[in-house]
């Protein structure tokens, strides 16, 4: 489909043509680029910024540098957004937000900031206790920093109001993606997970008001789509997604037997399970809907409910049949979540399956093997 | 080799008694329940709140370095991927869960389920999974001191409020589960000992700018370290450090040094690879090079650059020393300019930096730091790499090579420089 | 009567068999090429030396399953299974009472959890490295000056193996020089290099719940040091079938039976991906 293929390279080019667009068109204006895998994008959005998701550079770029930097042992993400940097590549950016996801991502915000001291180059402390009534408070303070300093760049003040506005259009974005994906969820044969993937992840590099309106157009198309149902198993698939499954990677997990009917791809983007309030502080309106809205995820720490419960019930929720747990190379994360994510799959006497992959891997025939015999398995009882 | 490589005063034998008698209470706990014990990650750590409680530590870090040193790591580590944790695991967390299930102690004594499990989260991710872990298998409660990272020079009032806020939280968890009241005035006097055994660790510290330095301040402050965690809140603790400090002291002053003679002076930068520690050290013994200074040795805490708890704010002193006094809660950018720091005060010759392949908070971008040493700053560094507990990632050969040829290297530079560069 | 036939096309050699149930399941014929570079070519030569050995017509084998890294190429194939899937099938006929599959090859290995049907409960595959597997014999055979054949009967000869630390076949190389300086005899360092390749292989079958009786499939089970090294390590004997390089052919030919058999439903879509012969 051409939406799609649009969509896809906007994802693949690494001269950002969307970001140079943006910029010709708002000559005063500043794009700041941000790490995944969640952002608070409303606050750059307010001030009259361009957020844009980086998520590594695939295949697509061949690492000559950034493997001096960062030693073996650090995941591929990592080590290309630092290539595209020393290459060049992020020269449209301003500005680089990263986040407490894990120790490799949190050294590389550091590593840019020395090797580019001329670029906006900050780290988003965000809370691991939320069980601390002290957590909410600390974050709006944050928020408030982090929105200072956007100021600061911008040389701007940024109003309630217009954080407001900027809330609902990200707010509506948001529904739109949860939609989508609950009409997968009902009808996997409407949509494809190759298709849907490459319309999310898009949203990484468009003006949230585009992309809104394309996930509208999609919405219409998938509905309207009439594709016969196969005799494919229903799976969720888990990974602590930062680091991105390429493309043929999704495609050959459909064509091996299977209906993707929950995933946590591009999660960063539908982070939030109900709408940001738009009333009062705005500021704290999104902490709080961090705090409690936030969806689960292995880079956040919620002690309240433990993630591996969690992933049980998204299992149910979604009438899946299995897991498939896709574990980015290197992904420290992910591999130590494995461990009592399975445990309680077991318990609940739910299949699963582990496999690794790389964003610049460019042959499967590995992994196809090992995703249809989990199939076979399955379906030959 | 001659055995003076190690130090050996009457001091390496108290600190062993002090960590047996640590072990012992451990035991103890583990008989009769009491006196209440207390999980707790070694950096960053806040000691000092459990003697509150009369509460003892329990590090799964020591317990993990115990394992390795003594060339016990392998099996645990072998039962924990077993149970699903991937190769690429830190092999602490690996060790450590392995020994849990196993039923297995670096000692011949027990180890208590602990109270309560407080991951002070200083920085180090894996530190949240890990006790996460513990708290499920051990099915003991949890509680996440969330410290807020280094990302400004300095930490912001509502940092510290954050902090502040959950240690007195972590009180009252404490007071619930352990059935005792909080003794303010024990704590105040736990965060005064503390005080005074920082002033004297960084008097240690201090010592090896002089030459030759009386100790290696990788391989020994290493084994100083123990003490330094278990009892800096205790008068033991301050004895312990007075007397190290005398005995370090006398050293100094009749200009006796590690080796016959100091060659080569260094800073050491990650953490040692536990299971060949002693082969690891005749690689540098070997060319009679010592350390005199060292980031791992800050782990717990940074003291040399003045810091000290305050008796007077104990709830805000500890609170700002989980924030910004250990290395681990501190930015790369940060690292590089207290390794800068060492190589002009201390008076060094170069730099080796050991990349672990279990901890990516220490390694992750150490391509980065020496790029920095030796281009920007022109300092001389090494880089070398194995892991800290797993034994299975060390390439003897390889290491000894890489390490011989920069020392055959720096030996040059030095017989033809007589200045030794200034950076 | 029932006649079927399984083709596994190897990334060098193609196997293939035929089996009819006529007075009891049996193979009745098999054949092995080198798999070359034109892998539909392969599986036909292969399928078409079977027929002549059973004198049959191709028109006479009533299911044909392929299966192998070349499984979407045998266009004259029915359908397709992956090897995993037949070399659990496999083994369990050749070697009943099989629970768990070891199977090292030259570029990797796995482990496989096997039911009493020779059903595939779960499985592992080697992760990033060529640790535990064929090329690590190779490249310390190499290292040595001595040929693959050879490594084998020599470690069983060890007296004192060496010990081998790293899990990396790289680094093992310079390892084994270190020792040939030392003057430690190959024997010795072979011994070294098979119990290393062995814990390294029971790692990754640990994964699983490893229960008897254990088979050993693939290339690297013709070695008899290896699988003396891997039954000290695990301290069990294990089955090693003389069949073993047909285990795949002939697990593809049993699932065809049961398709024959229509006792089960291929329910199974595969994309155009899959008809079009892959990528």
């Amino acid at each position: 489909m051409a939406l799609f293929e649009r969509m896809w390279d906007m994802c693949s080019e690494l001269h950002f043509p969307s970001v140079r667009e943006w910029k010709r068109a708002h000559p005063d204006g500043r794009a700041i680029a941000y790490f995944p895998v969640y952002t608070p994008v409303e606050l750059i959005h307010a001030a009259g910024m361009f957020p844009v998701g980086l998520a590594g550079a695939g295949d697509r770029l061949d690492i000559q540098h950034a493997d001096a930097r960062f030693g073996s042992f650090i995941c591929s993400i990592v080590k290309t957004t630092l290539e595209m940097a020393l290459t060049g590549h992020l020269e449209p950016f301003d500005g680089f937000l990263f986040s407490s996801i894990c120790d490799s991502a949190r050294n590389l915000c550091f590593v840019l900031k020395r090797n580019f001291p001329g670029m906006y180059v900050d780290f988003l402390h965000l809370p691991h206790n939320p069980s601390s009534p002290a957590a909410t408070q600390f974050l709006v303070e944050e928020y408030r920093r982090i929105l200072a300093e956007l100021e600061r760049l911008g040389n701007c003040r940024v109003r309630d109001d217009t954080l407001h506005r900027s809330i609902a259009l990200y707010n509506h974005n948001r529904a739109l993606i949860r939609e989508l994906y609950d009409l997968r969820t009902r009808n996997p044969e409407q949509v494809p997970t190759w298709q849907l993937y490459q319309l999310i992840r898009a949203g990484n590099f468009m003006p949230v008001e585009e992309h809104t309106a394309q996930l509208q157009e999609a919405l219409v198309q998938f509905r309207a789509g009439g594709t016969k149902q196969r005799d494919s198993i229903r799976i969720v698939v888990e990974g602590s997604f930062c680091e991105q499954p390429p493309l043929p990677l999704i495609r050959l997990i459909e064509d091996a037997g299977c209906y993707i009917v929950d995933d946590d791809f591009v999660i960063g983007q539908s982070w939030f399970d109900s709408d940001v309030p738009r009333e009062g502080d705005p500021l704290w309106a999104l902490a709080t809907s961090y705090m409690d809205h936030a969806v689960c995820s292995s880079v956040r720490h919620d002690f309240r409910k433990p993630r591996w419960e969690e992933l049980v019930a998204k299992v149910r929720r979604s009438q899946a049949d299995a897991v498939l747990f896709l574990v980015a190379k290197f992904c420290e994360p992910a591999y130590f979540d494995y461990v009592p994510y399975r445990q309680e799959l077991e318990r609940a006497g739910i299949p699963h399956l582990q496999l690794e992959f790389e964003e610049k891997s460019f042959t499967f025939d590995r992994l196809r093997m090992e995703v249809e015999t989990f199939v076979e398995s399955l379906v030959f009882d | 080799m001659t055995d003076k490589k190690e130090y050996r005063g009457s001091i390496h034998q108290r600190q062993k008694d002090l960590m047996l008698a640590w072990y012992g209470q451990l035991d103890q706990a583990a008989l009769t329940g009491t006196p209440p014990t207390v999980s707790m990650m070694i950096s960053g750590n806040c000691v000092e709140l459990l003697e509150g409680f009369g509460a003892v530590p329990l590090y799964p870090e020591i317990n993990a370095l115990q394992l390795a040193i003594r060339h016990q790591s392998l099996d645990p580590i072998l039962a924990a991927e077993d149970l699903g944790y991937a190769a690429d695991n830190c092999a602490y967390v690996k060790a450590d869960i392995g020994c849990l299930l196993k039923g297995i102690t670096p000692t011949d004594g027990k180890l208590p389920t602990p109270t309560l499990i407080l991951c002070n989260f200083v920085g180090c991710n894996t530190y949240l999974k890990w006790f996460e872990h513990l708290a499920k298998f051990q099915r003991v409660p949890l509680y996440v001191i969330d410290v807020p990272f280094m990302r400004t020079d300095e930490p912001s009032r509502s940092d510290l409020d954050y902090v502040v806020n959950q240690l007195n939280e972590t009180v009252k968890r404490l007071e619930q589960l352990t059935g005792r009241k909080f003794d303010y005035d024990r704590f105040r006097q736990a965060v005064e000992c503390s005080s005074r055994t920082e002033g004297l660790w960084s008097q240690i510290k201090h010592l090896a700018r002089r030459s030759p330095s009386p100790f290696d301040a990788y391989f020994d402050a290493i084994t100083l370290m123990g003490p330094l965690y278990v009892y800096r809140a205790k008068p033991e603790g301050v004895e312990f450090f007075e007397a190290a400090l005398a005995e370090l002291e006398a050293k100094a002053d009749a200009h006796k040094g590690v080796y016959e003679q100091e060659h080569f002076r260094l800073v050491m930068e990650g953490p040692p690879p536990y299971p060949y520690f002693r082969t690891f050290r005749d690689m540098f013994a070997k060319w009679q090079a010592c350390a005199v200074a060292s980031t791992y040795s800050t782990v717990g805490g940074l003291w040399e650059f003045g810091f000290r708890h305050d008796p007077d704010h104990p709830f805000e002193s500890v609170a700002m020393h989980m924030i910004a006094q250990n290395v681990t809660n501190r930015n790369l950018l940060q690292r590089y300019e207290q390794i800068r720091r060492y190589v002009e005060d201390w008076d060094a010759d170069g730099v080796i930096i050991h990349f672990v392949k279990s901890c990516r908070l220490f390694s992750a971008g150490q391509g980065d730091m020496r790029d920095y040493f030796t281009k920007q700053l022109g300092v001389p560094t090494l880089y070398v790499e194995s892991d800290l507990e797993d034994p299975r990632y060390f390439a003897e050969a390889q290491t000894k090579n890489r390490i011989d040829a920069f020392f055959e290297s720096l030996e040059h530079t030095k017989a033809t420089a007589s200045i030794r560069r200034k950076v | 009567m029932r006649i079927v036939a399984g083709v596994d096309v190897g990334s060098t050699q193609t196997k293939a068999v035929i089996m009819s149930d006529n007075g009891g399941l049996q193979i009745i014929a098999r054949a092995l090429v080198d798999t070359g570079a034109n892998v539909q070519r392969a599986a036909e030569r292969a399928f078409d030396t079977c027929c002549r050995q059973a004198a049959l017509h191709t028109s006479d084998v009533g299911f044909i399953v392929g299966t192998g890294y070349g499984r979407y190429k045998i266009a004259f194939g029915n359908t397709q299974m992956t090897e995993i899937t037949c070399h659990a099938k496999g083994a369990s006929f050749l070697c009943p009472g099989t629970r768990t599959v070891i199977d090292m090859g030259g570029q990797d290995s796995k482990a496989i959890s096997v039911g009493p049907k020779g059903e595939v409960l779960d499985f592992v595959m080697n992760d990033k490295c060529a640790a535990g597997t064929g090329r690590f014999l190779a490249n310390s055979a190499e290292v040595m000056g001595i040929t693959l054949d050879e490594v084998g009967p020599l470690s069983l000869q060890a007296k004192h193996p060496v010990k081998i630390a790293t899990v990396c076949t790289v680094f093992v190389e310079s390892d084994i020089l270190s020792y040939l300086a030392q003057g430690k005899t190959a024997e010795d360092i072979l011994g070294g290099v098979h119990i290393a390749i062995a814990k390294r292989t029971l790692s990754l079958a640990r994964r699983l719940n490893i229960e008897p009786e254990i088979t050993m499939t693939g290339g690297v089970a013709r070695n008899k040091g290896m699988v003396q090294a891997l039954e000290e390590v695990i301290g069990r004997k294990m089955q090693v079938s003389p069949d073993a390089q047909f285990i795949g052919a002939i697990g593809a030919a049993l699932f065809a039976l049961e398709k024959l058999d229509q006792s089960f439903e291929f329910g199974i879509w595969r994309g155009e991906h899959a008809a079009s012969g892959g990528h």
